[in-house]
């Protein structure tokens, strides 16, 4: 396979009013792997959604190889060699591993017959590329990073020589996402070439050739991985040094339960009982598919409960049977906002005001939700700051901060909180993190799901961890080290590793 | 392609620029089919303006013909602001009709005001029960409202066909089944000599209630926010089963008091195929306009004048009654072939990573 070139000259893409992407040059070359830096909003997205067609340009071409192209839908630019992985998956939940491959394959024979068996080829390239895996598994049911890797299966599967990855460390532990940088670094190596967009520094440093910054639509500055210092990239994507972390509000002894958990059981969750007092920071941690983020739908009310209780300063919050309803006190962040927690063609106002709805005056008057709105915008800096703009055209990050924004308005005397800073850049994190902090410091209970142990150890006082839909662990975070909490993590201090056993 | 894009960007004047392209693409089709059968196209369309609008009598000929369509159009519309695809107008249409025309059995001698309530009332209810069978099914089975309103459709037809060849058959009308007439009292009243009545005029009130529910109330915002995204049931605290239920009420009603005016005011008794094809043109207008008020009135008396002008084409012109079915047919394909077109325009670039 020749290595590719894939040049995008002075690019630009405006929405209305909004400048997306300007006058952007990026080369992304074969045997490379580029990581896209920006914050949020600065373009990252947009850029290579027009490189994969799904966005025409206003102004700018596209070369490959040196020939102009020009791509009138992502057909056209898969059909040049080019890929695409977003961060909301494509694959279809209820379809098998082999079925949702067969889907993308143009040599997929016209009949594939019940479990699409026929296509040999499909396993063969599967078993390469996401070795363990059952090509008969129903998709849904695998875990996260199983399931990207199998998008980028899916992606090389249509013989792109050229694979854009979207934050595709976002949601990954650390150990998935290690999993996922040998995948990222065996691809440059075998020619194909790997733009990886990410907010995380450890990406960069374990997979990274070539680091490109982009700025409010512009693409700022390159250099070789090698000569990016963690710090100097913050400031190039920001243009502020990093603030250091904030330490943990030291917590008094002996405050009242405020969110109280009794034998909850939710789906995959098991029997979990659970306390969080006031002033406390409570960190889960598990790897993907041990039952945590099922855990946090049964807190904010996306779960049915089976059985159990959940109460709030004494009063029932979640009961089986119950129907879900917003509690001003209680502030919910999920695990997928733009999925579960946004309208996305209605305003950033009446987004802003989803909790309030049912309450709103008879007759809603949308310039008072407009004004209500500016607080929140500003406090978060949700970019464009823009009340009126449907939700859905935010970046992903903008969108996270809209959905924390929404949720940590008033006092708030819990929060429960699914990968808070997911897809945020590091300005956002801080200021999320602290948000959280301030609000534990002042009395509030605090429950946060987290991907990063070092983030959790750093900031929690107290660490639980989840295995196959139960609690097992209940450390002192203090204390804990990311290597006990990570033996919990794999189940092996409760049982034999069946994975183990059975070979 | 990034012309039409930029032309249609407000609803408003996306909802222009597809109802030309409608025109413009049922203009070729029919001029095709007109060469076709040895017409000449100019002709044609003059005489099809002229019988839309060439006359007191052809203006008030389009506006009855627009009226059940456009009711029909709002009861597609008020379960879709939930992004519910109710398709059983025409059904909920002549269950309006039946009950309507019951209440004006039972109590034949009321006096006047009573008996035009009573039977409008009987038609609102009739078309709003048609609907509570898959309201219900869709709410809480969940059974699809598309199939079980569609399939409702052929019961309610049948229904009317067997009640007028039977019990409610009027003995005095010789061998042609249909009800009794029904009297002036529970008539509304019509325009000077013309037949254009206060149906349209009660439909255009209700339009402009509905459009101010949709969209200045709390009501219509909740739909407006569970549509976008069911899931939001969690967040909002606002149940989604309630409101299936209740828009697809709101929605028979709208069809069922269709249903009745035709019968009551435009037929003068209850008798079969009384539809006419409103309720399959009411869902292609709402859907072509965009699910918005505004834009399906407009709509729906331009289709209605076009429908008129079939009729009157034949009358007026050479063309055998089954070439202006035809032309009507074309009308129909014009525009499910821009609405389609422009779903799919509008879906390109708004995808989100
Ligand atoms: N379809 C759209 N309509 C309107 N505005 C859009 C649309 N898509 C993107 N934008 C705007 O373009 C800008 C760039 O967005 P983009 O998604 O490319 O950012 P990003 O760099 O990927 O950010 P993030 O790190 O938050 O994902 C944002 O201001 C966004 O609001
Ligand atoms: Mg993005």
């Amino acid at each position: 396979m020749a290595p590719v070139e894939l040049r995008l000259n002075g690019l630009c893409k405006r929405f209305r009013d909004v400048v997306a992407v300007h006058d952007a040059s990026l080369v992304i070359r074969g045997g490379e792997v580029l990581a896209l830096l920006g914050e949020n909003g600065a373009g990252k997205s947009t850029l290579m959604r027009l490189a994969y067609g799904m966005v025409r340009p206003d102004a700018g071409h596209i070369e490959i190889d040196a020939r102009r192209v020009r791509f009138d839908a992502p057909r056209d630019a898969v059909a040049a060699g080019i890929g695409m992985v977003f961060q909301q998956f494509s694959l279809i939940d209820t379809l098998s591993v082999r079925e949702n491959l067969a889907l993308a394959w143009p040599r997929a024979p016209w009949w594939l017959g019940r479990d699409a068996r026929r296509p040999g080829a499909l396993d063969a390239h599967l078993a390469r590329l996401v070795p363990g895996v059952d090509p008969r598994a129903r998709t849904g049911d695998l875990a996260v990073g199983v399931r990207q890797q199998i998008e980028i299966a899916k992606v090389l599967l249509r013989e792109a020589r050229c694979v854009i990855l979207d934050e595709p460390t976002a949601v990954l532990t650390p150990a998935e996402a290690g999993a996922l940088h040998a995948r990222v670094r065996a691809l440059a190596r075998d020619g194909f070439a790997v733009v990886l967009i990410t907010h995380k520094t450890a990406d960069v440093r374990a997979c990274a050739d070539r680091v490109a910054v982009m700025r409010a639509g512009r693409v700022v500055g390159e250099a070789p991985a090698a000569d990016a210092a963690d710090a100097r990239i913050v400031e190039w994507m920001v243009g502020v040094a990093p603030a250091p972390a904030a330490a943990r509000p030291a917590r008094a002894a002996d405050t009242p339960v405020r969110l109280s958990v009794r034998g909850l059981c939710a789906g995959p969750v098991r029997d979990v009982a659970l306390d969080v007092h006031a002033g406390e920071i409570v960190a889960v941690a598990g790897v993907s598919g041990s039952g945590q983020v099922a855990l946090a739908e049964a807190l904010t009310g996306l779960r049915p409960l089976d059985a159990g209780q959940v109460t709030l300063d004494g009063q029932a919050l979640r009961a089986p049977g119950r129907p879900a309803r917003p509690v001003a006190a209680l502030a919910a962040i999920p695990a997928d906002p733009r999925r579960t927690a946004i309208a996305p063609s209605r305003s950033l106002a009446v987004n802003l005001a989803l909790k309030r709805l049912a309450v709103q005056p008879w007759r809603v008057r949308r310039a008072a939700l407009e004004e209500q709105a500016r607080a929140p915008i500003a406090r978060f800096d949700v970019r464009p700051p823009d009340p009126r703009r449907p939700a859905g055209t935010l970046s992903g990050g903008n969108l996270q901060k809209l959905v924390i924004a929404r949720e940590l308005q008033g006092d708030p005397t819990a929060v429960v909180a699914c990968y808070p800073t997911m897809g945020l850049d590091v300005v956002a994190t801080a200021q999320v993190r602290d948000a959280m902090l301030t609000l534990a410091a002042n009395g509030c209970a605090v429950l946060w799901f987290g991907e990063d142990l070092d983030d959790l150890l750093a900031h929690a006082h107290r660490i639980v961890v989840m295995f196959d839909g139960r609690l097992v662990a209940d450390l002192d975070a203090h204390t804990a080290t990311p290597q006990q909490v990570g033996v919990w993590m794999s189940g092996h201090a409760i049982a034999p590793d069946p994975l183990r056993q059975a070979a | 392609m990034t012309t039409v894009a930029a032309l249609a960007a407000t609803p408003l004047r996306a909802a222009f620029v597809r109802a030309a392209a409608a025109i413009g693409v049922f203009a070729a089709l029919a001029s095709l089919f007109f060469v076709s059968i040895g017409q000449p196209p100019a002709t044609m369309f003059v005489e099809i303006a002229r019988a839309a609008a060439g006359s007191g009598y052809a203006v008030g000929e389009s506006l009855v013909r627009a009226t059940p369509i456009m009711l029909c159009a709002l009861a597609t519309l008020v379960p879709a602001r939930l992004g519910l695809v109710s398709v059983g107008a025409d059904g909920q249409l002549y269950a309006g009709a039946i009950v309507g025309t019951g209440a004006l059995l039972a109590w034949p001698l009321a006096p006047g005001p009573v008996l035009l309530s009573a039977v409008l009332v009987g038609g609102a209810i009739g078309g709003a029960l048609w609907a509570l069978g898959p309201a219900l099914l869709r709410a809480f089975v969940p059974v699809h409202e598309t199939i079980s309103t569609l399939m409702l459709n052929w019961v309610a037809a049948m229904l009317v066909t067997w009640l007028v060849h039977g019990a409610w058959r009027n003995p005095a009308s010789q061998g042609w089944p249909a009800s009794i007439e029904f009297p002036d009292t529970a008539r509304l009243p019509v325009l000077g000599d013309s037949r254009v009545h206060a149906g349209l005029a009660l439909a255009l009130v209700l339009a402009v209630v509905l459009h101010a529910v949709l969209t200045r109330t709390r009501s219509g915002l909740v739909l407006d926010v569970l549509r976008d995204n069911p899931r939001l049931q969690a967040v909002t605290g606002c149940a989604v089963a309630p409101r299936i239920v209740a828009t697809m009420l709101v929605g028979g009603a709208f069809a069922g008091l269709a249903g009745i005016v035709e019968t009551s005011v435009v037929q003068g008794r209850l008798q079969s195929d009384l539809a006419n094809g409103a309720g399959l043109a009411g869902f292609l207008v709402a859907w072509l306009a965009g699910n918005r008020v505004p834009q399906t009135v407009a709509l729906a008396l331009l289709v209605g004048a076009v429908l008129a002008a079939g009729d009157g084409l034949q009358i007026a012109t050479a063309v055998p009654s089954s070439a202006t079915l035809v032309v009507q047919g074309l009308m129909f394909v014009a525009l499910l072939a821009v609405g389609g077109a422009s779903a799919r325009w509008r879906g390109v670039g708004h995808g989100r990573g």
